[in-house]
């Protein structure tokens, strides 16, 4: 009974992309459009410049450092500074109109900036990644300290829970599925940014492949690319997703036993 | 961390809450005085590292903004701005009218929710930039390009948040309504809708953020008039205070949209405890 309902929940869930897949290799067999090229051979060309271990290091290992090191700055700094905003009324007050100022600006707008302050290496596509990526960790780490249940904070007053057993206690874990929320659009940001980034100087890196695919019409190489990004992203979401149902267990609990209750 | 022990210790004792309250209350001059303190200390940093960075590296504020008053007298500047803000409304406009209600059917439908989760799972996060190039290909250097960048960017988070809206309907509050049998148009104005609403506008904050920075990147990466390719053009040139001054509108352009999106949150959710709690303080 388990097994057949598990079965039956998997079919759900990938008929369609098997349907997708499986129309867009026979509508694109006898492709000869120039832009749309068959997906047997985008196929070809990501296993070639994606799968061969060699090739992968070399296109794949420049991105992950830039994106891994951007995006831990952005998240240890989001969520110090994001607490300490959000505790402490009287700073986030005095600063919110600059702190919004800098936040509105588009990360990728800041990149002409960065190149001329910081020159064209990885010190500098690190910085943007983590600039750009850090607001919405930062703002979501303030809203969801400052949206904690007023209740939660009363009734833990009353009974002189101290400080710091407040903050890691009942501040932080209430904040948490809001500063998740924060980190995987950081996530995203950080992907696009890291992409553009790359564009600037020649070091490898996914960025710099698709920019060469373009400038010399390989669109095939392109189509792979792309796809190469997309399942980049959709494991890191996944590893994301991991992290997430670990941190926020009690929160999956805490569903669970509303859910049940009625 | 002193800091942090003064406030909550403040905060202990309830009657000496409302005495700060009511302290502010008093005295609204005092926070307005140390935001334009935290403002004019922000520019003197930007003027201190214009006069010690390398000369040509960073104008100083008088500079940008001189150069800026000059921009905004020109017909070209305004044409920029105009284009930048058109592709950006229409991207938003298209992602809403599609992502919402077709978010909401699917959400709506356990089948079709099941069914479709893989794939705007592997869509949503393929970097829409990637696309970029391919795009650029197809369509060239235009605006049209980048609309297109927009909305197969933006319209994720607007998708997949109103598809969880739609399954979020509290149980507790399902359940009373089928006992008490409201009348389905009821529930949905005074139930489904209001319990939806938190759920799209999260959707919307971000994909209005993707949606800006988007069309910048378009237009700066692709060439494609607008603000970024203002950007990308002064940079060309090493022409730094007309870069900084057009970096100073996206930024602009940035505060007025995030703030155009607060004012309607404010109104649509002004019953939220996250609001709510602003509102009292």
């Amino acid at each position: 009974m388990r097994v057949s309902n598990s079965l039956k929940m998997i079919a759900l869930e990938i008929w369609l992309p098997i349907l997708i897949v499986v129309v867009w290799w026979f509508a694109s067999a006898n492709s000869t459009s120039l832009y749309f090229p068959p997906l047997q051979a985008i196929l070809e060309s990501f296993a070639e410049n994606w799968l061969d271990p060699q090739e992968a290091i070399q296109n794949l290992a420049p991105s992950l450092l830039l994106l891994g090191s951007g995006y831990l700055l952005a998240l240890v700094g989001g969520v110090v500074l994001g607490t300490l905003f959000g505790i402490v009324t009287p700073i986030e007050h005095a600063t919110r109109p600059v702190l919004e100022t800098l936040r509105a600006v588009p990360g990728v707008a800041l990149l002409p900036i960065f190149i001329v302050l910081f020159g064209i290496d990885a010190q500098m596509k690190i910085l943007l990644i983590a600039f750009g990526s850090f607001w919405p960790i930062f703002l979501n780490t303030i809203d969801g300290v400052r949206a904690v249940e007023p209740l939660l904070l009363d009734v833990s007053r009353v009974f002189r829970v101290g400080r710091a057993r407040r903050l890691f206690r009942i501040v932080l874990p209430s904040a948490g599925p809001q500063i998740f929320a924060g980190a995987r659009t950081a996530l995203a940001i950080a992907l696009i940014i890291m992409v553009v980034a790359e564009t600037v100087g020649g070091s490898g890196g996914i960025g710099y492949f698709l920019l060469d695919a373009q400038r010399n019409f390989a669109i095939t190489a392109m189509w792979g690319a792309i796809l190469a990004l997309g399942i980049l992203g959709y494991v890191l979401n996944i590893f994301f997703r991991i992290i997430e149902r670990r941190v926020l267990r009690w929160h999956r609990l805490q569903q669970a036993r509303l859910e049940t209750a009625k | 961390m002193s800091v942090v022990q003064h406030e909550e210790e403040e905060d202990i004792d309830l009657p000496t809450v409302g005495a700060a309250v009511a302290g502010r209350r008093r005295r609204p001059w005092l926070g307005l005085a140390l935001q334009i303190a935290v403002i004019l200390l922000a520019g003197g940093v930007w003027w201190l590292a214009s006069t010690l960075l390398p000369v040509g590296t960073m104008p100083s504020p008088a500079e940008t903004f001189a150069r800026l008053g000059a921009l905004a007298l020109t017909p070209e500047f305004w044409i920029a701005v105009g284009i930048t803000v058109a592709t950006f409304l229409a991207g938003l406009i298209i992602c809403i009218l599609i992502g919402i209600p077709l978010g909401l059917a699917i959400g709506a439908s356990t089948f079709a929710t099941q069914s479709t989760r893989l794939v705007f799972d592997f869509l949503r996060t393929i970097p829409p930039i990637a696309i970029l190039p391919l795009l650029l290909l197809l369509l060239g250097a235009q605006f049209q390009m980048v609309l297109v960048l927009v909305i197969g960017g933006a319209i994720w988070p607007i998708l997949i948040q109103s598809i969880y809206a739609a399954r979020q309907g509290e149980a507790l509050l399902v359940d009373v309504a089928r006992t008490f049998k409201v009348p389905r148009r009821w529930f949905i104005r005074h139930i489904f809708l209001p319990g939806a609403l938190p759920f799209i506008m999260t959707g919307l904050r971000v994909g209005t953020t993707i949606c800006l920075l988007l069309t910048i990147t378009g237009e700066l990466l692709g060439g494609a008039p607008g603000i970024g390719f203002e950007i990308a053009d002064a940079m060309a040139f090493y022409d730094n205070s007309r870069m900084y001054a057009y970096v100073l509108v996206s930024a602009f352009l940035g505060l007025l949209v995030n703030g155009a999106f607060w004012a309607a949150q404010r109104r649509m959710l002004h019953w939220h405890p996250s609001i709510r709690r602003e509102g009292t303080r």
